[in-house]
């Protein structure tokens, strides 16, 4: 019977080399897309139906100290996730090793994952209708490989491994760098039921542009665990539901709109 | 490396400086991680906060070219506070040794300088010999002749203050790391480029080599001088000899004051002559005798006062140069001040480009701004194999010879470079048969026969070598230091063993290792002798016993009267233990047997009366211990000796040289971790393209700020001898700085781009500058002088 898995990403140990966004590519056979400058060294802005994992950069001086963070993202693999809640076909379902993946032959590309996504990592194709995201390499996994990201990464930032073992070893991590980075946390292990794909994180989730408690909304809740399955409700209720769960997302913060915000500050520039 | 890659978790405290090998060398991170792991410490000294600072915990931004200023501080700091190894000294090193009366450092000057030649006469950096012609010991490491008091003399001015006005980097930052790098032991330097592209560049690394032997941390596990060499093979093709003044080995090259074999042994040596005639026996067999000098005279002679380095080249096309042979060589981007190159390709009768991809030399008639109808030179372009297509051994800054067969047919008639060589080369001879033109004979008399179709592995054991009188191959390195001289063979000495008589040991993958040290001694070959970690005998008191018994390398057994251990030991003869004067040699190639913190004029002879010597010392010719110069270009003067600014002896090809007055920043250029080198091959990979799809500049938010430039702008960068237009980056990672008192600023660029391939870009190199080191010959492209404004 198959376990749960963890990725654990210690970012103490990336060096923003984006091997992991290319080997991501290579064994996905996704294609690359034409990219910008962001900031600093970076060059993707999100995830994309094509771009399934990708590093930020973020910079800060302080007090005469530089810093130089990066984070990788990706799908996070929620334990209870708010796309599967919201996915208006059952496309969305969880394996027994801990992802979350979208069957598309029954996609139909509504969208509504992305939207009530606390991070809108999936994204839908627009020529193929249908919605992507990070599939955990479960082709790899169920093989015996490790995913093409943890594979490739030479610092040995991502850490693949059983759920159990894993999460202590981010636990002993995390214990080691509180004395020296005071703000340290693990981001994800608490986080939407637990995440199957854990960071450690040397700062304060915002440093890297990230929610700091990222949530279900709560009419999604509603509609799949009361509502939907009480049956016979009209279609327009979950249109609804995801409607109202952009809005209660909107109320927490709008994650995207502040990352574009700080981007755009940032772009500025300047002193 | 005197140590390896796997050696560097064995490390406590680098000091990286000159390198960014998190962006550059990935895999080093691997190890350094490991370091980390157990503690140890990450200094980076860097023009710029790389994403290799962003793992360190001490992080100094210093400004490019005046590594030397703070090096010195830091030798006068281990001086002044003794926290030299006086033992170490003692034993392994000339610090004790007396050096020539007549030596001298004034104004700037060394003594020996003609104005003339610009050169230096090395012979007043000698020694005090004896009647035996041995060095003179003192007793007494303070001395007033002692290398260690000329040290301590030449450094008393490199205090803490001058450096900081020289390299930008505050008094407290340099005392910081030089105290943790005295503190925590053992320490690596680890460089690349960004240490060896600058007019000072060899003096950069002695004083990396002179700080490391005051340490005690050379010859020991976690305590090295790491080069980080910039591909797979490069280390190879030193090896194979790709500067001028060696041949395969490091064999001094013969030049036309060496024009018979007793007049080279004369020269360099019975340490020198015996690899020569072996390497001339492997190139040409029977036909090699003793009776003709081994052929000998087939060699070219080279003349020293025209002798071009590979930039220098470029003024001699048409002239000295008709034809050009590149061979996975992206010239017209990868040379400084890289305007001079197309219009000296032009010059040429014939060009072959042997690439994967049509690269931007291999359409030099093609560059912006020039007439294809215009360019007279014949260019043929040759399909080459990928690395992947292609049997044969690569060598890794580990001095790791590994063995790799072909994963792949090459695909569409491409062919492995070894095949287009040989199939060259025997067309060429056959062209030739029965000339009896002498210029002819190397060609004719040439052992070249690697098969029907040419086998790397014959070219591997080519270098292994053969004993000559039954055709066998050697079977270890003591087959060929044991053979008698003209008996044996090999293309390349330091690789003799590496293919055995039967196993190729280059092929070996063997993983088991007891000595929790990762030496991984059944791995792959390592040269000289399948050492892991050089001049390992340092690592053992005097009575041949581990210093640091955690890291126990080699030791002396008088049970077994012989040296061993986990490494092989780098002693001059296995069996001679701690007591005799071979086995307290740490440096068995020097002459003098120890590790030189002067690097004195001095040549070794087997007894007082001997008209052979024994082994030349090599010389650095800009000086016997590193002295701070400005670089060619440079936005202030020297405030060691104003009057000698840059260094003397350095050339400087470039004709135009900008002011500091027009020019007012300092432009470093780099590599990105996305694209390599000129970006010939990933230029053209799609998925690189994709996460660095353009060149930049790097600015600092206060220089942005004064010029109105923002983040994404488009800037000009210019300087004397070019421009380029390219996307600003505005960045905290750079800082203004002081120098000399004065407000100053440094730029950075990637280089990899060019007219050609999926993702062309202006090349950075237009910018840079033609001068180089005088030893090396490597040019520095890490700072010149600039400006910027919004384009």
């Amino acid at each position: 019977m198959t376990t749960r898995k963890l990725v654990f990403t210690d970012t103490s140990l990336c060096t923003g080399c984006k091997a992991c966004s290319v080997a991501c590519k290579a064994w996905n056979d996704l294609p690359p897309e034409k990219t910008d400058f962001v900031t600093s060294y970076q060059v993707q802005k999100e995830t994309t139906a094509k771009t399934w994992t990708y590093i930020s950069f973020h910079e800060k001086f302080a007090n005469g100290k530089m810093t130089m963070r990066m984070f990788k993202h990706q799908c996070y693999h929620c334990a209870d996730p708010s796309c599967m809640k919201a996915c208006s076909s059952d496309a969305i379902y969880k394996t027994e090793s801990g992802y979350t993946l979208i069957d598309h032959d029954k996609c139909i590309g509504c969208g509504y994952c992305v939207s009530s996504c606390p991070w809108e990592v999936p994204m839908v194709d627009p020529e193929t209708k249908k919605s992507y995201k990070c599939t955990g390499c479960i082709d790899r996994v169920e093989n015996g490989m490790l995913p093409a990201c943890a594979f490739t990464c030479q610092p040995g930032a991502i850490q693949f491994g059983e759920y159990n073992e894993m999460i202590k070893k981010a636990r002993i991590r995390l214990a080691e760098v509180l004395e020296f980075y005071p703000n340290a946390n693990l981001y994800g292990e608490k986080l939407m039921g637990g995440t199957n794909y854990v960071y450690l994180l040397l700062d304060k989730p915002d440093t890297y542009g990230l929610p700091k408690n990222p949530s279900t909304p709560w009419s999604l809740t509603l509609w799949k665990s009361v509502i939907h399955p009480l049956g016979g409700v009209a279609i327009g209720a979950a249109a609804l539901a995801v409607i109202a769960g952009v809005a209660s997302n909107a109320a927490l913060g709008n994650y995207r709109a502040k990352k574009e915000n700080a981007e755009n500050s940032h772009m500025e520039g300047g002193e | 490396m005197t140590n390896s890659w796997q050696d560097m978790q064995n490390t406590a405290c680098f000091l990286i400086a000159g390198s960014n090998c998190a962006e550059n060398h990935p895999i080093a991170m691997k190890w350094i991680n490991k370091a980390r792991a157990k503690g140890a410490k990450v200094i980076v000294v860097d023009p710029r906060f790389t994403r290799t600072a962003s793992q360190a915990d001490i992080f100094a931004q210093i400004r490019p070219g005046t590594d030397i200023a703070y090096l010195g501080a830091m030798i006068k700091y281990i001086i002044d506070n003794r926290e030299y190894d006086e033992k170490y000294l003692k034993n392994f090193t000339n610090a004790y040794y007396k050096v020539s009366k007549d030596y001298k450092f004034e104004d700037g000057f060394f003594s020996g300088f003609n104005e003339e030649t610009r050169k230096y006469d090395t012979s007043t950096w000698g020694y005090q010999l004896g009647a035996d012609r041995k060095p003179i010991i003192a007793d007494n490491l303070e001395d007033p002749d002692t290398v260690f008091s000329k040290l301590k003399e030449h450094y008393s001015r490199y205090t803490m203050e001058l450096a900081e006005k020289i390299t930008g980097m505050p008094v407290e930052k340099i005392l910081e790391i030089t105290e943790t790098f005295c503190r925590i032991r053992p320490g690596s330097f680890l460089y690349a480029l960004g240490m060896t592209q600058h007019t000072t560049a060899v003096q950069g690394i002695r004083a990396y080599a002179i700080i490391q032997l005051l340490l005690g941390n050379i010859g020991k596990a976690g305590g090295s001088v790491q080069a980080l060499r910039g591909e797979p093979n490069v280390q190879g093709s030193t090896d194979m000899a790709n500067l001028i003044s060696n041949l395969p080995g490091y064999i001094p090259y013969p030049t036309n004051a060496q024009n018979t074999l007793a007049d080279f042994q004369l020269k360099h040596g019975s340490a020198q002559y015996k690899p020569m005639v072996a390497l001339l026996k492997a190139w040409f067999g029977d036909n090699a005798t003793a009776a003709n000098d081994y052929c000998y005279d087939l060699i070219p002679k080279t003349n020293p006062a025209n002798s071009p380095t590979f930039v220098q080249m470029y003024k001699k096309m048409g002239e000295q140069f008709k034809l050009m042979f590149s061979v996975g060589s992206n010239s017209l981007i990868s040379i400084p001040d890289c305007s001079v190159v197309g219009p000296a390709y032009d010059k040429l009768e014939m060009m072959v480009v042997v690439d994967i991809f049509e690269t931007e030399t291999a359409q030099f008639w093609r560059r912006p701004g020039m007439s294809p109808a215009d360019c007279p030179t014949e260019v043929i372009f040759l399909p080459a194999a990928f690395v992947y297509e292609k049997a044969g051994s690569m060598t890794n800054s580990s001095r790791l010879i590994q063995w790799k067969e072909a994963a792949l047919e090459p695909l569409n008639g491409c062919m492995p470079d070894l095949d287009i060589i040989d199939e060259v080369f025997r067309k060429v001879r056959d062209l030739y048969a029965g000339s009896t033109d002498p210029k002819d004979a190397a060609i004719l008399k040439s052992r070249w026969d690697y098969g029907h179709v040419a086998d790397p592995l014959k070219v591997l054991q080519e270098l292994n070598g053969y004993d000559e009188t039954t055709g066998q191959l050697l079977p270890n390195l003591a087959g060929y230091l044991n053979g008698a001289i003209g008996t044996v063979s090999t293309g390349c000495w330091q690789y003799a063993g590496v293919t055995g008589a039967g196993t190729n040991f280059a092929a070996r993958r063997g993983d088991a290792d007891d000595s929790g040290l990762r030496l991984d001694r059944n791995f792959a070959y390592a040269w000289p002798g399948n050492i892991r970690v050089l001049y390992n005998r340092a690592s053992c008191d005097e009575n041949g016993q581990p210093l640091d018994p955690e890291r126990a390398l080699i030791w002396w057994d008088p049970v077994l009267g012989e040296w061993t251990g986990n490494d092989g030991p780098d002693v001059v003869d296995k069996t001679k233990g701690p007591d005799t004067p071979e086995g307290k040699q740490a440096f068995r190639f020097n002459p003098e047997g120890a590790g030189r913190l002067f690097t004195a004029a001095y040549t070794s002879y087997p007894d007082a009366a001997a008209v052979i010597p024994t082994r030349s010392a090599g010389m650095t010719v800009d000086g016997p211990m590193p002295e701070f110069f400005e670089p060619t270009e440079s936005p202030t003067e020297n405030i060691l000796h104003p009057k000698v600014s840059k260094n003397p002896v350095a050339p400087v090809i470039s004709e135009i040289i900008g002011s500091s007055e027009e020019y007012p920043y300092v432009l470093t250029t780099y590599g990105v971790t996305e694209h390599f080198c000129a970006g010939g091959i990933t230029r053209n990979i799609p998925y690189l393209n994709e996460i660095m799809p353009q060149p930049f500049a790097e600015i600092s938010t206060k220089l942005a700020y004064k010029l109105g430039i923002k983040e994404g702008d488009k800037v000009e960068v210019s300087s004397a001898r070019g421009k380029v237009v390219v996307h600003a980056m505005v960045t905290e990672r750079i800082q203004s700085y002081k120098v000399n008192g004065k407000d100053a600023e440094t730029i950075g660029m990637p280089w990899s781009w060019g007219f050609a391939g999926l993702s062309p870009g202006p090349s950075t190199n237009n910018l840079t500058m033609s001068s180089l080191d005088p030893g090396a010959g490597t040019p520095e492209y890490k700072c010149c002088l600039v400006n910027i404004r919004r384009a």
